[in-house]
């Protein structure tokens, strides 16, 4: 696994922050030649280091390219496998990305409008959104299957998924799968905030005084590995993907839809038997929108029945905000946690209960369970769901 | 040529990712670590710095059998008083 995020630029201190409740959420101002704005962001510090050991076709990538190719670099490292000759050709790499070069394109406009000035000659090559993918099958040698999944925020779930699909299909034996996402930047936050559904404070996912979302960046990208080839060269398995599921709405481009969200947890879960729901976690999609929670809560319940209740259901996003198309990725990264350690991530900001959610949301701080299946759920804007389900080995 | 050839010898050198050094018109092409991003920039800022229109197409190769510095900024001299 590998995560670059707000809570902590690699797995290790992304855990520390999760498990901790801490909230990486702040006021920040950002500029575009004479305009700015200020809004609750969750934003990535101190990577320029690492950026400077990177490649140097990545060193010149967009941010989103970079956070991913972080990201990979540790996710890699812990695979243990060598990327040579042969397992390049049969490696995959489905790396997702909810909108791509986001600021590029912004400095770009920046560069025509306010200064009279053509885009940077590398701006396409640093925009278009399979940047990030192609960039990883650059670095690792790979050669299989490798493309972008776009998806709104359920991006990385779906390149997740996807990619299981491709190493079932026996198209792949071992795959980069997840997401990344980038748009801390003028342009992107004013179309975000004139969609009014931005925070002025911070994400309160499932609180009744919950404001709307803030927007965070950064990177999980997992390495998926055909379970007879992981095991043939004794690699340290850290679970199982044991569950897919994805569909549409069908319905509308903004509000979401308690039958889709259903049927995509329910598809997620066809061949898991669950015998005792106070050991799943669902880690949530939690956005901590008016519409979002109550109509995900009524998702659950309908999934799990009368089993909901004992549920630890939690939105992470309340610590590392909505990481958008890398959403599914990182919180894919916190399902597998819980998973392997027996601790549930909070729901932070957590402080005052709304009748129409009411489930076991794990506020404000972590707690011990022992957890047989962790469920990642994504629910994207345009109606399109997907949710990953993990098991331990 | 006598004139651009410090503007294009500097342009060459902010986009060298692999030199090590100051470049000059002996320096082999292979030790500058120009990649297929360095090309497109290079052009761009001969373009900016120099005020003109290089009719480069980054299909072609017009560099292809260039041994050192000197012969890219001869080549580059030749695309601008195209």
């Amino acid at each position: 696994m590998g995560a670059v995020t707000p809570l902590g630029a690699s797995v290790a201190d992304f855990r520390e922050g999760l498990f901790a409740g801490r909230c990486a959420i702040q006021k920040r101002e950002y500029k575009a030649d004479r305009f700015s704005l200020t809004v609750p962001v969750a934003p990535i510090d101190g990577l320029e280091a690492r950026i400077k050991e990177l490649s140097p076709q990545l060193m010149r990538a967009d941010r989103f390219s970079q956070l991913a190719a972080l990201a990979a670099e540790e996710a890699a490292t812990q695979s243990g496998l060598e990327f040579n000759d042969a397992l390049g050709a049969r490696t995959a790499c489905i790396i997702g990305t909810g909108i791509g070069g986001q600021s590029t394109f912004d400095n770009g406009y920046i560069s025509m409008l306010c200064r009279e000035r053509r885009p940077h000659p590398l701006t396409i090559l640093k925009v278009i959104p399979n940047a990030a993918a192609s960039h990883l099958t650059i670095t690792y040698g790979v050669r299989g299957p490798s493309f972008a999944v776009s998806s709104a925020c359920a991006t990385g779930a779906h390149a997740i998924g996807v990619s299981a699909e491709l190493i079932k299909s026996g198209a792949a034996d071992v795959a980069f799968a997840g997401a990344s996402e980038a748009i801390l930047c003028y342009g992107a936050l004013e179309a975000w905030k004139a969609m009014h559904i931005l925070s002025d404070e911070t994400c309160r996912p499932f609180s009744k005084n919950r404001k709307g979302l803030v927007i965070g960046e950064g990177a999980g990208v997992l390495v998926l590995e055909e379970e007879s080839h992981a095991k043939k060269r004794g690699a340290d398995i850290l679970c199982r993907l044991a569950g897919f599921g994805m569909n549409a709405d069908g319905k509308d481009m903004i509000n979401p839809d308690v039958n889709g969200a259903a049927g995509a947890m329910s598809l997620a879960l066809k061949d898991i038997n669950i015998s005792d729901p106070s050991r799943v976690y669902v880690n949530a999609h939690g956005t901590g929108t008016l519409l979002n929670d109550p109509t995900e809560t009524k998702a659950i319940r309908s999934v799990f029945g009368d089993g909901a209740d004992a549920l630890a259901v939690s939105s992470t996003k309340s610590m590392h905000g909505h990481l958008l198309g890398a959403a599914g990725g990182i919180e894919a990264v916190t399902a597998i946690l819980a998973l392997r350690e027996g601790v549930v991530p909070p729901t932070v900001n957590y402080d005052e209960p709304d009748p129409e959610c009411d489930l076991d949301y794990v506020p404000n701080e972590a707690k011990e369970r022992d957890i047989a299946v962790a469920l990642s759920n994504s629910f994207a804007f345009g109606g399109l769901n997907a949710v990953t389900a993990f098991e331990k080995v | 040529m006598a004139e651009l050839e410090p503007t294009l010898l500097e342009i060459i050198k902010d986009h060298a990712v692999g030199l090590t050094g100051e470049p000059s018109r002996e320096t082999p092409i292979a030790d500058l670590g120009i990649d297929s991003f360095s090309v497109v920039e290079i052009i761009y800022e001969v373009e900016e710095k120099l005020g003109v229109e290089v009719p480069f197409n980054a299909n072609e190769n017009p560099f292809g059998d260039m041994a050192t510095v000197g012969d890219l900024i001869d080549a580059l001299d030749k695309l601008i008083k195209k």
